[in-house]
């Protein structure tokens, strides 16, 4: 009764015996994968040479110092609060200036939209530059060239969230559909009136849900760029740490918690909407 | 009749939702504005200010930085090579840890919903702490060195896989799920043999992808005393040395980049 | 002879406040092929669902070979649930997994709980799956990923997996809605040769009347949760096809 098969079933009827012994070959990339890095996981474990002893000790310590920070001191919240919302706002504005120039730039890095392709290049370069640098390395080159303080974080932000951006945005715009860049151009607009009427629109949700990403992560970057005396609330950490005052230590860290949590849902909720 | 009233309000409708929707978008720009000039203001920022640091800042990266001093490669590898480990170790360890504790956090692999709201909460407050202050806060009990830069990786690396792995958990299949369930197979048997099959492509991809990030991360984590190259840069800026500096920045992009490469090699190959 | 499933006054009632089945009575005996047609959302899946309590019924008795399945311990299910093959309108394989594994899936009811997770199975279960992989004709394709076989080899798969439960009665959950006229065909007739072969009970939920008359012993039309016929397929008139699908009121249908 089961002659009728599915017309494929003649194809396979005659491959070869072979094909029940050959197993999938991306089984053996995935067991490679998975023998070469548990057999690097045991050697950078070896030549990280961590000290066992230390690191039991430490643990005790740790959870001592959990419960000496207890109750958190709100003392000095007078100092605290008004970091914190530095912080704040050292993220906003090097987000806003990184999105400001990156809508230029974005639209020099992508290829479908670049005046010549060595200018793509040459701003893409630039861009990876800028993202791999870590944020509070480009902290620590601004605070040496324009001294302490909000600024060199806000530049710090800037630099790093722009190269980022570059990268996004023009990934964007050339994932973008050629018709509708030819048609404008077809009509004998120009580079810039193709920009704002074409690819503006097309692209600006994924903009703007980029910007809320990027905002997110800047708002947690922003907390840490004290540490090495760029400004905000995480320079109060550092000096609580360092005098040992770890129930305001606590508080601090309960306020970042809260600053980037609340950011985590406030970006979700907006997400859902868009 | 009813039908026809709704259309016309419909329609009146649209004009007050474009009306609306006009009102909403200027609400926006207005608030951006607003927040952008406070935040200037907050933070006593000057165009002016910036355009004449521009003289400072080119003068710094040009004279200062420039050229990276290529003989101090030798005593910076070192330190590069222990920013790796880091990061790999953090990332092993921390997935191992996620592992568990995502099938705990899952909607749908949960045993026990008051397991589930506990560790999404765990996992939640270490996650929205950075690593950097982690650190910081850990540096205070276990001193300076790369014990305290691994921990700190470990730590962001559970707070990131775990509610990335429980959110993979909670888009498989239930329909093969049932399937399994009808065979009359046990709990575990269902997770080994029906969930974790469909959890690997995301298990893989979002490891790799802390693995980028663990590695950015421990670049900078020797800069509250968590070892790796962090630490020579922050000691070759309180020293002046400003050319060693440039060097050991051009170690993290070489190691930043090629982690990248690889991974997307990776990815691509498995997924 | 003894039925070899029971339903007794089954109600479904989901949380929503949802009628999904309102008292359901009827006995399936040894060796029938019943299929079971309505509209889609009448309430067959739930129906049949709730007979290996993948759904946990509301009021009234399900007995499996005169065991009450709704009063079963979490282990007693389980048990049952071995004896009775389920096959899915998805499929329902793991993609990732070779067709030999998925069809050994079948077996991790009888295979203990560490042995089966890590998907080890006896050499005897092995030749088994490969026999019953022969019968279905994709025993060339037993090492290929279930994601690279076409609809109807799934299927196949999927029949497959129940078969090697070496179970007493066969569920199949709308079997070929997912599949091409040709394959469609084809899957009917392998699980009907098969139930007739091996003496498998069957309960088919269809909505093609045309394919439900051509294999069923037996026809169960059900519509908004409640049966409205129960008989051989020659008794199944187009009016009653009617009140079925369309859910007329009598009136309408005395017009015709």
């Amino acid at each position: 009764m089961s002659e009728l098969e599915n017309p494929n079933e003649n194809i396979y009827s005659l491959t070869k015996d072979e094909e029940e012994i050959l197993k999938p070959k991306k089984d053996f990339f995935i067991k490679g994968v998975l023998i070469f890095g548990g057999l690097f996981f045991l050697f950078s474990l070896y030549e990280l040479n961590i000290d066992y002893a230390n690191l039991l000790e430490g643990t005790g310590a740790f959870f001592a110092m959990l419960i000496d920070m207890f109750p958190p001191n709100i003392s000095e919240w007078a100092y605290v609060l008004p970091a914190a919302i530095e912080s704040l706002q050292v993220a906003i504005l090097g987000t806003v200036i990184a999105v400001v120039i990156s809508l230029v730039l974005a639209f020099l890095a992508a290829e479908n939209l670049a005046p010549s392709l060595w200018v793509s290049r040459i701003v893409k370069g630039f861009a990876t530059l800028m993202r791999v640098i870590p944020t509070i390395i480009w902290a620590l080159i601004f605070i040496v060239a324009v001294g302490l303080g909000p600024l060199p974080g806000v530049l710090a932000i800037a630099v790093h969230s722009l190269g980022m951006l570059i990268k996004v945005f023009a990934q964007s715009v050339e994932e973008m559909d050629e018709g509708k860049i030819e048609a404008l151009k077809a009509s004998g607009a120009g580079w810039i009136q193709i920009i704002a009427q074409a690819v503006i629109p097309t692209v600006l949700t994924a903009l703007m849900s980029w910007t809320i990403l990027r905002l997110e992560i800047d708002i947690g970057e922003s907390t840490i760029l004290g540490l090495v005396g760029a400004g905000g609330i995480g320079w109060e950490l550092m000096r609580a740490m360092r005098s040992y005052d770890f129930n305001s230590a606590l508080f601090i860290t309960m306020v970042i918690f809260i600053m980037i949590f609340s950011v985590e849902m406030l970006s979700n909720r907006l997400k859902l909407k868009v | 009749m009813l039908n026809k009233w709704k259309r016309v309000i419909a329609l009146e409708g649209t004009k007050d939702i474009r009306r609306h929707k006009r009102l909403q978008t200027m609400l926006i720009i207005l608030l951006v504005i607003g927040l952008t000039v406070w935040s200037a203001i907050g933070t006593d920022f000057s165009v002016y200010e910036v355009f004449s640091g521009v003289g400072l800042i080119s003068n710094f990266l040009f004279l200062d930085l420039l050229p990276p001093d290529v003989t101090t490669s030798g005593s910076l590898l070192g330190a590069i090579l222990e920013t790796l480990y880091m990061g790999f170790v953090g990332m092993v360890v921390g997935a191992l840890i996620a592992l568990i504790l995502s099938f705990l956090a899952a909607g749908t692999t949960t045993p026990h919903p008051i397991i589930q709201v506990v560790v999404r909460a765990f996992t939640s407050i270490i996650r929205n702490i950075p690593g950097l202050i982690w650190a910081l806060i850990l540096v205070a009990s276990y001193g300076i060195g790369v014990t305290v830069g691994t921990l700190s990786l470990i730590l962001g690396s559970v707070g990131f896989l775990t509610r990335v792995f429980a959110d993979t958990l909670e888009e498989i299949d239930t329909g093969k799920i049932e399937a399994l369930n009808a065979t009359g197979s046990s709990y575990l048997q269902v997770l080994a043999q029906g969930v974790f099959p469909q959890f690997i492509p995301g298990f893989v991809a979002w490891s790799l992808y802390n693995l980028e990030l663990n590695i950015r991360a421990s670049t900078i984590i020797g800069m509250v005393g968590g070892g790796g190259i962090g630490f020579a840069i922050q000691k070759g800026i309180k020293l002046f040395q400003y050319k060693e500096v440039s060097m050991a920045i051009i170690l993290v992009l070489v190691l930043i980049l090629s982690t990248e490469f690889l991974t997307s090699k990776i990815r691509e190959r498995i997924i | 002879m003894n039925p070899i499933l029971q339903i007794e006054n089954l109600d479904k009632v989901y949380p929503d406040g949802t009628v999904a089945l309102s008292n359901i009575n009827f006995s399936v005996y040894p060796g029938e092929f019943v299929v079971v047609i309505g509209p889609s959302g009448a309430g067959k899946s739930t129906l049949l669902r709730c007979m290996n309590r993948l759904i946990e019924p509301t009021n009234g008795n399900v007995i499996f070979k005169d065991k009450k399945i709704n009063q079963a311990s979490a282990r007693q299910v389980k048990q049952i649930r071995r004896e009775i093959g389920m096959v899915f309108q998805n499929f329902n394989l793991i993609d990732r997994l070779t067709v030999l594994n998925n069809v050994l899936h079948g077996r991790l009811g009888y295979t203990n709980t560490i042995k089966g997770s890590l998907g080890i199975f006896s050499k005897k279960d092995i030749a088994e799956a490969e026999e019953i992989l022969d019968r279905v004709g994709l025993k060339k394709q037993k090492y290929k990923r279930a994601d690279e076989l076409s609809g109807g080899q799934m299927q196949r798969v999927g029949i497959s997996r129940a078969l090697a439960q070496r179970p007493r009665l066969i569920l199949a959950d709308e079997p070929i809605a997912s599949l091409d006229p040709a394959s469609s065909k084809n899957i009917m007739d392998h699980i009907y040769n098969i139930c007739t072969e091996d003496k498998i009970t069957a309960i088919v939920n269809l909505h093609q009347v045309e394919v439900a008359i051509k294999y069923a012993t037996r026809i169960i039309g059900i519509q908004n949760g409640e049966v409205i016929f129960d008989g051989q397929p020659s008794q199944l008139t187009d009016r009653i096809i009617d009140e079925i699908y369309h859910n007329r009121k009598p009136p309408l249908v005395h017009a015709q």
